[in-house]
């Protein structure tokens, strides 16, 4: 048996690095964004480089730790970000804590989007509620190298207008070249419906704006129902399973393959995903639904 | 072969529980337990199998794996220290259980260090069984009641005193200060059960969506002593505790809990979606991971044929009954339930 040093908390796969929460800033309701910088050395290390869609646990120590896909990209001087929902214990207590205070960050996890397959690719993100946040570095990775990728397309959902993230992004999208973003929601306000908004599932936008599978891929995430019929919907179309990319969310508690929790059949989210093109999650024994 | 006398054993056993921890078969309230001992005199030597595996040894069923310290705005994270441990009496079942769990904590990158620094401070100290108990079917699982793969050293009682087989450079350093004597003949083989189960995976896939899970499942407590009792069964929730707590300094414990996957919240992630919502689909998900998952991920079985969870049952879901029911393609009508993949494993 051989151990990677004498117990070195830098080679501890469990071990938390120290980060300073740094900004705080309300994406939606009861969902923020968190902006950390790592403090450490070892830490910073750990997260100068990682892919779009990988995840890390943050720890609000004390309390507990839970995993989160990683909103930002490396490219973002050192500043790690997170949109988080108040769902459950750790993340009150993450919404809870002041600018200034730290906390834990163990990661970067997962495999990540195969930015590579998608280069020259006519690109479909469809992000639902705060499933758009692990794919807001996709976007900005595009956006970042605009010319090697092809079209790109953003449909943007949430159940309501409250519950949609980044929209202060929306210009920056929509004003950059060769890039389009179309945004419903499932029932509207007022103000959203004054204001044109589309109301209405994602699956109907998309059957609206009816992408060609030629030469595209598509990026989704979003709740449990929402990829399930995303994917008949982009079947309809006649995308093939091939073509779908999407990130699962499982409960997990190490993300490195052992505490057993998030296992899909024979396929640990943590470790063979969360990423994963749809002809594996339908080829799993276990249904994510 | 090498032979040590009873006494010469005392004597050893007296001195290990001086040197180290030593953790040993050992009566707590009538319950045989692997637990630390202070003297050989507390130590049984004939016993079947003690009541829980030797798990505990290597993960114990709460421990902690991060001590954070916060002075002010000074936040402090260290794991917590691992002494050396020698474990005597180990059935051969217990050690391959955690063989089992070492392939998953070690084998598999990452590895997860708190379990391997734990695991590199233990030695093991087998005692082959004379005989298979009752419930006990280690050989259907590739062991056998005196196999001395997973143990450092292995001793089988003979007349008068103890067969001694060494088995790892570890356990040599460990007997090296014995004055062990050359033994004329071999131990007795230890007496098997009845003929092993004839087992095959092949239908294990095929038998997912069956009602058989959720029929066996009507009369599931959710008690999870299963799961806790088993050598193997290593799923672990993972909270933090307050040691203490006050306006500028505050101590906090990360612990490592045992879990188990037939609890109902199991898979609930926060938000409250649950993919395993019933007990059918998490007792299926039990036998998957042993017979089916372990195979494909790690190349072993996962469970390892101690009899245990079949004795504790309170409603009698006997391990070895799923696998007859499993080595064979369902005569029943295949199936009243659909799993919901294959709505979403549309052809392309």
């Amino acid at each position: 048996m051989t151990v990677n040093g004498p117990g070195s908390p830098n080679q501890d796969p469990m071990h938390p690095y120290l980060g300073r929460l740094v900004g705080k800033k309300d994406l939606g309701t009861d969902i923020k964004l968190f902006q950390i910088e790592m403090v450490e050395s070892t830490g910073k290390a750990r997260f100068a480089d990682y892919q779009p869609g990988q995840f890390a646990f943050v720890s609000a120590l004390g309390i507990g730790e839970a995993p989160f896909g990683i909103a930002s990209t490396p490219s973002e001087s050192g500043v790690l970000e997170f949109g988080i929902a108040k769902v459950g214990n750790v993340t009150a207590a993450l919404h809870s804590l002041e600018v200034g205070e730290i906390v834990g960050v163990r990661g970067p996890l997962g495999n990540g989007f195969p930015m590579d397959e998608m280069k020259d690719k006519s690109i479909y993100v469809l992000g639902g509620g705060i499933g758009g946040a692990p794919l807001r570095p996709v976007i900005r990775d595009i956006l970042d190298q605009r010319s090697d990728y092809g079209h790109l397309t953003i449909l943007w959902a949430a159940r309501n207008p409250s519950l949609l993230v980044f929209t202060d992004e929306y210009e920056l999208w929509r004003s950059a070249p060769d890039t389009e973003l179309h945004v419903t929601v499932d029932e509207g306000d007022e103000e959203w419906r004054a204001a044109g908004g589309n109301e209405g599932l994602i699956t109907h936008l998309l059957e609206t704006i009816a992408p060609s599978p030629e030469d595209a891929v598509t990026i989704t995430c979003g709740p449990p129902a929402m990829l399930h019929f995303v994917t008949l919907t982009l079947n309809e179309l006649g995308f093939s399973l091939d073509q779908m990319w999407t990130t699962l969310e499982a409960r997990m508690h190490c993300g490195i393959g052992k505490c057993g929790r998030c296992n899909m059949g024979e396929k640990f989210v943590c470790v063979d995903g969360p990423v994963f093109r749809q002809d594996e999650v339908s080829g799993f024994l276990e249904s994510y639904l | 072969m090498k032979f040590l006398s009873r006494e010469a054993l005392q004597t050893w056993l007296d001195r290990l529980a001086n040197e180290a921890t030593l953790i040993a078969p050992r009566l707590v309230d009538g319950i045989l337990l692997y637990r630390s001992v202070s003297s050989a005199r507390d130590i049984v030597l004939d016993y079947t199998r003690p009541k829980m595996s030797a798990k505990e040894v290597v993960l114990p069923s709460s421990e902690p794996i991060l001590l954070v310290e916060k002075r002010g705005q000074d936040v402090n994270l260290s794991e917590p220290p691992t002494g050396e441990q020698v474990v005597f009496g180990l059935r051969p079942c217990d050690a391959h259980g955690i063989a089992v769990l070492d392939a998953v904590f070690v084998a598999q990158e990452p590895v997860d260090l708190n379990y391997a620094r734990r695991r590199n401070a233990t030695t093991l100290v087998g005692l082959s069984c004379p005989q298979m108990w009752e419930d006990c079917f280690c050989t259907s699982m590739g062991g056998m009641p005196n196999d001395p793969s997973h143990v450092d050293v292995l001793l089988t009682e003979v007349e008068n005193g103890y067969a001694v087989t060494t088995v790892t450079d570890k356990g040599r350093t460990l007997v090296a200060e014995l004055s062990l004597q050359e033994m004329e003949y071999e131990p007795p083989e230890s007496v098997l059960n009845e003929a092993e189960l004839v087992l095959t995976q092949e239908h294990w896939p095929d038998r997912f969506a069956d009602q058989y899970w959720d029929l066996l499942a009507e009369r599931c407590l959710e008690c999870r002593m299963c799961a806790y009792l088993c050598p193997v069964c290593r799923c672990f929730d993972v909270r933090d505790q307050v040691v203490q707590q006050g306006i500028s300094y505050s101590k906090y414990d990360r612990l490592r809990c045992w879990d188990s996957c037939t609890g109902a919240n199991y898979r609930m992630v926060a938000g409250g979606h649950n993919p395993r919502a019933t007990k059918g689909q998490r007792l299926r998900n039990r036998f998957f991971c042993k017979f089916h998952y372990f195979p494909v991920e790690y190349g072993l079985s996962g469970c390892v044929g101690c009899g245990r969870c079949i004795e504790a049952c309170p409603v009698n879901i006997d391990i070895v009954e799923v696998l007859r029911d499993m080595s064979r393609a369902s005569n029943a009508p295949q199936t009243s339930k659909v799993s919901p993949n294959a709505e979403t494993g549309i052809t392309a």
